[in-house]
């Protein structure tokens, strides 16, 4: 519920409250003036059934309308509970993917190294950007001086870009994880990556173009659970899964569903 | 089928009220239901006001809750510079050595991110061959236990480091220069460098003696062995090469010199029935070696020596030796007799030890192993153990001199006397004396306390070290995170007060380099292990005429003597528990939570009364009795215990040390200390206690025993028969049952995970069950939780007492099979207790031991129950539990015929009431990352380490293989020093679990209601007497 729904709820209760103080107000003025009386003109509108109206129907119908109406706000909402999707946070250095990875063309392993050999793919040390950055330092852009973001850098590793030399002591980088994962799900970044040969733009977006990256998927269960329903596995190639497959489906396609990939077990423990 | 009837405990054989009422029950304890309503009236306690009040509360919160939906912001940190081996997310494995005792067996840690989260065995090294025991396990928890101490104290105020090398320095050097007397107190050492700094300690302060402390000793071994053969060692034992082993009280398989590595030994002579060899054991109290003995003979501590004396003359019979004057047995003669013929009759190829801590006690075993020749045999004199090295001797004159105020500086290092010491009062008050006391302790101890200085030494898991636990036998410690205090390693303190200026770390390879051959220092370091054996191997080593050097017959005179004027005195025996053992981690709930092996007793130490005793004296469980002997005086509760020799007591030691909180604080004292009851005589520490008193004292106490919290009803879970039965028939352990099934049977073709269980391996010691808690996270609950039946152990070891057959060719009245023949343990007939059993035979009963954890039903009756689907199956065989699904039904638990799933009552990982380490930030970095730490409402249990089936799968996939049988272990059977467990993959025809599937000795628990599980057990097989002798 952002803050737009909370003011639009505020605004329409001034309004209801402003009509019926307008309504008291002119049943006032009628009290005292009644031989020139003001019209009411909410009755003179709903006339001639609102006087006959069943007040107990009516509160019942309305009770029943603003629960349906809550209710189904709620049950729409609570598919969005923990759904980050499209979560921007800013970063302690403004660093962009689209000029790495899109511009530059840069893999993305080279920064997330173990995407390949572990569960995480790795927010990358301070000491990688180094690598680079140690003489880049587009000073074209700033007159000369050196980027503020680049110098985030030098703060982070104790760089001297003078002496060129490591002179200080390093002060930490705290970035802002984007993708949560809650911690009862278990997720494997080399299954995916190495054994499952998805490429990181089928759960990341195109990350090439993102000035400032957001999260692309859902990352609800469903979501992974649609995507292990559809999805062959990739037998050839890989002797695990022949033999596997000679087990279970010979020369049958064969989804990651019929692998058991839906089981709860298999990211849950 | 089995032919023997088995029973849990007690309370089963006798029916007690509380038995019976409990045993219908799935949870000892109901659902509280007493909080909730008003107990006289069962009137809701809370009103129509509260309900609508919490209802408004709970919408009101939920819709804050719901406008609050963004997460809170998560950092993360990366490196600065990422070492080279670190991958985060991927564990990283460093081999190490345990130094939780000092038999050196030889470890792996699993390190992530920079901590340790598990321990394991080195399969490289050959004293543990890869596995490790219980208290091994556990000593990882210490390394995060806040009684730790933070940083040096003088006097218990806060001192920096280089102040105390000061003071301590000029106080050394004022002692020095009036020539006083600088003792080191160490326990056993078996690290070359560690002796090597504390030499060159000595060389700079040449008044400087270094003794070794062992609180519960065995250096009447040493001592013996020096008289009877003139080497002050302790040999190397092979209990695979012996067709007999006789033990006289040594719970080899449990506490006694090296467990792991015997233990391993033992089974490897009895796991191929063919050929197994046979083991009697003579105890007093009921030990698991005992429990595990073909053939077991309840004896009291004083016939001891008698029944060797015996066993000495029949031997010296057949060799020709004159025989001892010894007084007649009383009991069962034959027993002796077929002894001492199976022992003749395996000359050379049988042992006999004792774990008595009395010189002449163990000069007779050395006689009687030399007249059978096992010297060189199965008794190595070359591959010597360095195991054990304490002299109580020396220790015992310390302790006069130093209340003689002779000593003038006492540095004591990993040792704690004013605790364990059985005169602490004469220890302390000489202490006092003294005019520089130093303590190197890791966490508080008893002994720092009553020390000046106190300089912490780094936990073990942060030192460097090396060990020789056998000769020529090196491995290496290595430090395995950063240390976590401001603690300097006890060799570097030693090195910096000698005047060395070299850490620690250079001062091995240095020492490496001079002493140690072959030597490729960094191979070692990732081995963890070398063998560099001893220089003439090929030279047999001759024992000394015993009997030129020994004089037998005063040994013989003054057994005899034992046992004559101790006759009608009560006898005590102490002993060490497989979890606590000699009390240094006291502190460590994960050994404080496994059940007593025997007892099924947490986290408290008791009484163990023969039944005999206790009916005598009109003592029942459960009471609080007076114990007074020796130094000790305290009040300590009372259990009966079946398989205690009659009319005698064992008492663990170990235990009477306060438990501290999440700050550090201590809170409670965990048993009672009974060290006191120790005595020093003959020249050697003695743990038998004679003419102890014990009285019922006022208030009762109950003892937090898992026995029968899961009671089984009666059925043959645990089937056994002897080798002469097996032999004859080998199918007798399987039953024929017709199942009629409701459900259609699953199809797995893919991997399909199983588990076989070894009885005839599994000696009960417990390792699993903390390799379990360690790998699952399983959270400890406290003696009070365990008493409402809610202990969490995913794996439990249940024990079962039968009672003995093997008298056939017995003599003695108490060994005659006819008197328990009748017997019939029923628990389904609730009607009085069998009349036919007397108090007596209760000393005589064979104990069978059963791991059992969720057995993985191919037709589980929990999942057909459960209304959310939190338990289902997986196309892999798997009984999977999804936490978060579930809503805490307990359904399952209620349908489970195992009773193997177990409840969360509590947040046992975050609740203040739980201070069992995890509940705060040191101790939570024992969570192993890879699985979930479950909370509050949840049902949980045994996953088959789903964890490392994924892992073991991934990493085949990833390096383009199909998984091979090996790739994925449990760890229980990871750990397990008997190899009882063996798990894998059936549709692997290859497998090893495979065969053993269809071993004529395996057989499903409870087979006959159809459930199908994926665990099988393979019946355990004796080698009594009356079948084959």
């Amino acid at each position: 519920m952002n803050i737009y729904n909370i003011l639009a709820l505020i605004l329409l209760l001034i309004i209801i409250f402003l009509f019926r103080i307008r309504r008291h107000l002119t049943k006032a003025i009628n009290l005292k003036f009644p031989e020139n009386p003001d019209p009411d003109w909410i009755v003179d509108i709903f006339h001639p059934w609102y006087h006959h109206l069943n007040k107990v129907i009516g509160l019942i119908s309305v009770t029943l309308l603003t629960l349906l109406i809550l209710g189904g706000y709620g049950f729409w909402y609570s598919f969005k509970i923990g759904n980050q999707q499209g979560y921007q946070p800013d970063q302690p250095i403004k660093f962009s993917h689209q000029q790495h990875a899109g511009l530059y063309k840069m893999d993305c392993r080279y920064c997330h190294s173990v995407a390949e050999k572990s569960k995480n793919a790795s927010i990358p040390s301070p000491g990688t950007c180094m690598n680079c950055h140690k003489y880049v330092q587009a000073t074209a852009k700033y007159n000369g001086q050196i980027s503020p973001e680049i110098k985030k850098i030098y703060t982070a590793v104790g760089w001297d870009p003078d002496s060129q030399k490591y002179l200080y002591a390093p002060k930490e980088l705290k970035w802002v994880r984007i993708h949560n994962l809650p911690d009862l799900a278990y997720f494997n970044h080399s299954q995916h990556v190495k054994v499952g040969k998805v490429t990181c733009q089928t759960c990341h977006g195109q990350v090439q173009t993102m000035k400032v990256v957001s999260q692309f998927s859902t990352l609800q269960m469903a979501w992974c659970l649609d995507c292990h329903r559809t999805s062959n596995v990739d037998v050839a190639g890989n002797k695990y899964y022949e033999e596997i497959h000679k087990r279970l489906k010979n020369g049958e396609k064969w989804t990651e569903e019929q692998n058991g990939g839906t089981e709860c077990g298999k990211c849950h423990y | 089928m089995s032919n023997n009837q088995y029973w849990k405990g007690l309370e089963e054989l006798n029916k007690s009220p509380e038995f019976l009422q409990n045993k219908s029950n799935e949870f000892m304890e109901g659902i509280p239901m007493n909080e909730a309503f008003k107990e006289e009236t069962y009137e809701l306690s809370s009103t129509r006001r509260d309900f609508l009040k919490y209802f408004g509360f709970t919408v009101s919160s939920a819709a804050i809750l719901a406008a609050c939906n963004k997460a809170p912001i998560r950092n993360v940190i990366p490196y600065t510079f990422k070492p080279a081996e670190v991958v985060p997310g991927v564990a990283n494995w460093y081999s190490s050595t345990c130094n939780a005792c000092s038999a050196g067996c030889g470890t792996i840690v699993k390190v992530r991110e920079g901590r340790p989260v598990k321990v394991e065995g080195n399969p490289d090294n050959k004293i543990n061959n890869g596995a490790l025991c219980a208290v091994g396990h556990a000593e990882l928890l210490s390394l995060y236990d806040k009684a730790r101490y933070e940083g040096p104290l003088k006097n218990k105020t806060k001192i920096e480091i280089t102040a105390i090398d000061k003071e301590v320095g000029k106080a050394l050097d004022e002692i020095n220069a009036s020539n006083g007397t600088i003792v080191v107190l160490s326990s056993t050492i078996n690290s070359p460098s560690t002796l090597a700094s504390i030499s060159e300690f000595a060389k700079k302060y040449p008044t400087t003696k270094h003794i070794q402390y062992e609180e519960f000793s065995s250096y009447a071994l040493i001592a013996a062995n020096e008289k009877s053969f003139g080497k002050a060692i302790l040999p190397g034992y092979r209990f695979d090469k012996a067709n007999i082993i006789v033990s006289f009280g040594a719970d080899f398989l449990g506490t006694w010199v090296s467990p792991v590595q015997f233990t391993q030994q033992y089974t490897a002579g009895r796991k191929a029935i063919k050929g197994m060899s046979r083991h009697i054991q003579f105890e007093t109290n009921l030990s698991i070696t005992g429990s595990n003995a073909d053939v077991r003979i309840p004896i009291t501590p004083s016939q001891e020596g008698v029944y060797l004396l015996n066993l000495y003359n029949k031997i010296a019979a057949s060799t020709g030796a004159p025989s001892l004057p010894v007084s007649a047995l009383e009991g069962p003669v034959n027993m002796i007799d077929n002894t001492a013929k199976e022992l003749l009759a395996n000359r050379g190829k049988s042992l006999v030890v004792s774990g008595s801590n009395a010189i002449d006690i163990q000069l007779l075993v050395n006689a009687i192993n030399v007249a059978l020749g096992n010297i060189d045999s199965t008794i190595d004199f070359i591959n010597y153990s360095k195991q054990k090295s304490s002299n109580d001797q020396e220790m015992e004159q310390f302790v006069t001199d130093l209340s003689d105020g002779k000593i003038s500086a006492v540095i004591v290092y990993g040792s704690n006397p004013s605790y364990n010491y059985y005169n602490a009062a004469k220890f302390k008050e000489g202490l006092k004396k003294t005019k520089l006391t130093v303590s190197l302790a890791t966490s508080h101890n008893e002994t720092s306390d009553d020390c000046t200085y106190l300089m912490p030494d780094h936990h073990s898991f942060e030192s460097w070290n090396d060990h020789e636990a056998m000769a020529g036998q090196y491995s290496l410690t290595q430090p395995t995170i950063h240390p976590i205090f401001n603690t300097r390693q006890a060799q570097d303190s030693f090195l910096v007060w000698a005047g060395v200026n070299k850490e620690y770390y250079t001062f091995i390879k240095e020492n490496w380099a001079a002493n140690v051959q072959d030597l490729n220092f960094n191979a070692v370091v990732e081995k963890g292990y070398m063998a560099s054996p001893p220089a003439s191997p090929t030279v047999k080593f001759v024992p000394l005429v015993v009997e030129s050097k020994v004089d037998l017959g005063s040994v013989a005179s003054n057994l005899v003597r034992i046992d004559t004027e101790n006759k009608g005195k009560l006898q005590v025996i102490l002993y060490e528990k497989v979890g606590v053992r000699d009390g240094r981690m006291c502190n460590n709930p994960w050994l404080q939570e496994l059940p007593d092996p025997i007892s099924k007793v947490t986290w408290d130490n008791y009484v163990a009364s023969s039944i005999v005793y206790a009916s005598k004296n009109n003592l029942e469980d459960g009471h609080l009795v007076s114990l007074k002997g020796g130094n000790t005086n305290t009040e300590i509760p009372f259990l009966r215990q079946p398989g205690q020799a009659n009319n005698t007591l064992s008492i663990a030691v170990g235990y009477g040390r306060p438990r501290y909180d999440k700050d550090g604080i201590a809170i409670e004292t965990i048993g009672k200390n009974v060290y006191g009851m120790v005595s020093f005589a003959d020249g050697a520490f003695c743990y038998h206690s004679y003419g102890a008193s014990i009285e019922k004292a006022p208030g009762s106490y109950t003892l937090a025993q898992t026995q029968t919290h899961h009671t089984l009803e009666g059925r043959d879970h645990y089937r056994s028969t002897s080798l002469s039965k097996y032999t004859a028939n080998p199918k007798i352990l399987q039953k024929q049952v017709e199942v009629i099934s409701l459900w259609e049977d699953r199809d797995y073709r893919g991997h399909k995970w199983v588990m076989a269980v070894d009885l005839n391996a599994c000696t009960g010691c417990g390792s699993c069950v903390v390799a379990c808690n360690n790998e699952n996270n399983v959270p400890v609950v406290g003696r009070d939780q365990v008493m409402r039946g809610r202990e969490m152990h995913w794996m439990r070891i249940d024990r079962y007492f039968t009672f003995n057959q093997f008298s056939e060719n017995g003599s003695a009245d108490r060994y005659r099979a006819d008197l328990y023949n009748d017997l019939k343990v029923d628990s389904n007939n609730d009607g009085e207790a069998n009349e036919k059993i007397t108090d007596e035979a209760f000393e005589n009963v064979s104990v069978g031991f059963q791991p059992m954890m969720c057995q993985h039903c191919g037709h589980a009756p929990c999942e057909s129950v459960c209304p959310v689907l939190a338990t289902t199956h997986s196309g892999e065989g798997l009984n999977q539990m999804t936490y978060n699904r579930c809503i805490g039904t307990k359904y399952c638990a209620n349908n489970c015929p195992y009773k193997v799933r177990r409840f969360n009552w509590y947040r046992f990982n975050d609740h203040d009431k739980f201070d069992f380490h995890f509940n705060n930030d040191l101790g939570k970095m024992v969570i192993n990352p890879d699985v979930t730490v479950r909370t509050r409402g949840v049902m949980e249990k045994c996953s088959f380490c789903i964890q490392r089936i994924q892992d073991s799968k991934l990493l085949a996939k990833r390096e383009n293989r199909a998984v091979v049988d090996g790739d994925v272990k449990t760890a229980c059977q990871q750990t397990c020093p008997a190899g009882a467990i063996v798990f894998g993959d059936i549709n692997d025809t290859q497998s090893d679990v495979h065969k053993l599937f269809n071993n004529e000795r395996s057989y499903e628990v409870l087979e006959e209601i159809g459930v199908q599980p994926s665990v099988k057990y393979m019946g355990k097989i004796r080698n009594t007497f009356d079948e084959k002798a």
